[in-house]
């Protein structure tokens, strides 16, 4: 019997291809790494992570690099109709993918966490029979156990958007409104205060929590350092306000006349004195 | 006379793309995506209200990208391998081939053909992206002009950049079409595996991710070489860096370009060494 060399050939051409593309991507390699490590770090969603919810829903095409804020925005809008129908499961899981497949929108992250945390503890008490039916005990349980849900998603957000102000509020938002945990929420407002995008009430809540845990004189050395720093022509920045927080913590201190604080720049009167009478 | 008789030729090259060139805008298909694409990205505007998440001028951004790429990669895999079979189909592949002509000449002939056609679709879909994105920035600046006390937001520079490397990886996506048309029997084939070689392309990073530490040695070998077989198309995905801090680094923008080029000389080089091992 001959050996036919020529049958072989296929398989020669094939093996050499397959060898040529290996030792192309081999040889390349030294190319592509820098590159690719620089293009990584400024995408948080192209990790394998953050991609996991996403792969095998059909949104393929919107993976391969065109269409992502397009395919999210719709799948933002399915989440929305399926809220409508107080579906927890369907809710939670469609959030979770929509900011897989585009996690750059703060948007999604925000609003997503506030469908977690406000919404779905009231769904969960509908089902156990309503309000007067179910115990204030289970009804914390609910609180507890989407405010969990939800700070997790926060802090998964705060990978993609590192010290992000607005989703530090929101986190310390759920500490405050449904966990009520104001020493927790004080120290995550003053965090996002520091942050210089912060907006300005961050440090005002702060302080006022702390006057809460009666802690006044804490609130009173924190405003006094704000006011300074604060701006005159930002309607957000409040100086006045803050100025009069401080007056009503010196008169609950009981600080004398001459200690007191004097503003650097003009503000408009704090507590006027009251009308004369007419 | 045989082909190792002549010397490899340029402009015999230059007129087997010219004309695979004109071959390619006088199809149907490339006019009919072409359109498509363009409809699309003007209609980025009407799909404003969809728009939830990033700022408007980001979304068209998005949006036009989105087009480019979608369409961009089926016209590349469908017109290069309709190109390449319509010479095996139609016989002409026989009669240039009996002629003092190298098979090298006929492969990268056409890859230019194709590539050119790609790089008026590219043009053209950017050229309108950008002009529509001049258009609506120019608007807002007329009524938020406290958004833009430093002028303009779009990095228009960086816009091209990152066409010009759409159009580098379609070139790579050309060259591995080629490839496959070149021990391909069919036209179906040939767009049916170029399609998944694409899908491998872009998402075989992630398979880099979760297997490469793998505790099974022989599947993390397995993945590794695989990650080193099929390009990573991913790598152009630079839409993303533009109006983010420094926006696209020009360092990395040339690497991604020489990545490009040198893919595209070495698969075109396997592609002919393919063909040259085929009977026509």
């Amino acid at each position: 019997m001959r050996f036919d060399s020529a049958a072989l050939r296929p398989f020669r051409t094939g093996a050499v291809v397959a060898l040529g593309l290996f030792a192309a991507g081999v040889a390349l390699r030294p190319l592509e790494a820098p590159a690719w490590q620089s293009i990584r770090a400024g995408q948080p969603a192209l990790r394998l992570e953050s991609l996991k919810d996403a792969l095998g829903q059909g949104v393929t095409v919107g993976l391969l690099g065109g269409f992502r804020a397009i395919v999210a925005d719709l799948f933002w809008i399915r989440t929305n109709t399926i809220w409508e129908g107080n579906d927890l499961p369907g809710t939670q899981t469609s959030i979770k993918l929509v900011t897989a497949i585009d996690p750059r929108p703060l948007y999604f992250w925000l609003n997503g966490s506030r469908m977690i945390a406000y919404d779905m503890p009231n769904w969960r008490i509908d089902k156990a029979g309503g309000y007067d039916a179910v115990p204030d005990a289970v009804k914390r349980r609910f609180d507890e156990e989407q405010s969990s849900v939800a700070i997790k998603y926060l802090e998964n957000a705060l990978e993609f958007h590192p010290g992000e102000p607005l989703l530090i509020l929101e986190i310390a938002n759920v500490h405050l409104n449904r966990l009520k945990d104001n020493e927790t929420a004080a120290k995550l407002y003053l965090e996002a205060s520091r942050h210089p995008d912060a907006p300005f009430y961050a440090a005002r809540i702060h302080a006022e929590l702390l006057r809460k845990l009666g802690r006044n004189a804490e609130a009173y050395a924190f405003l006094k350092q704000l006011h300074p720093t604060l701006p005159t022509n930002d309607i957000g920045a409040m100086p006045d306000v803050v100025l009069g927080r401080i007056r009503e913590l010196e008169e609950e201190m009981g600080i004398p006349e001459t200690q007191r604080f004097q503003p650097r720049h003009a503000s408009a009167p704090v507590l006027p004195a009251a009308p004369p009478a007419p | 006379m045989s082909v190792a008789s002549v010397p490899f030729s340029f402009s015999r090259l230059s007129l087997i793309a010219g004309n695979t060139f004109l071959e390619a805008v006088r199809q149907k298909l490339f006019n009919f995506l072409l359109l498509l694409a363009v409809g699309l990205v003007a209609s980025a505007q009407f799909f404003r209200e969809f728009n939830f998440g990033s700022s408007e001028l980001k979304f068209i951004s998005d949006f036009g990208f989105g087009a480019l790429i979608f369409f961009g990669s089926a016209l590349t895999i469908a017109t290069t391998a309709q190109l390449f079979f319509s010479e095996i189909e139609n016989r002409t592949a026989l009669t240039l081939l009996a002629k003092p002509l190298w098979r090298a000449e006929f492969v990268f002939g056409k890859f230019l053909g194709v590539f050119a056609v790609i790089g008026v679709f590219c043009a053209l879909t950017i050229g309108l992206m950008m002009a529509l994105l001049w258009h609506r920035e120019g608007q807002l600046m007329d009524i938020r002009p406290e958004d833009f006390a430093n002028g303009r937001l779009i990095a228009y520079g960086d816009l091209v950049v990152v066409g010009v490397l759409q159009w580098l990886k379609f070139g790579v996506l050309a060259a591995i079409v080629l490839l496959i048309a070149s021990f391909s029997n069919t036209n179906l084939f040939t767009v049916v595996t170029g399609f998944f070689v694409l899908v491998i392309c872009h998402l075989q990073y992630l398979a880099r991710d979760a297997w490469g530490n793998v505790d099974n040695p022989l599947v993390g070998l397995v993945v590794r070489v695989l990650g080193f077989v099929f390009p990573n198309f991913q790598l152009f995905n630079l839409a993303d860096q533009i109006g983010q801090g420094a926006g696209v680094s020009p360092i990395v923008a040339l690497q991604v370009a020489g990545y490009a080029v040198a893919y595209i000389g070495v698969i075109g080089g396997l592609a002919v060494y393919s063909f040259r091992n085929r009977e026509i």
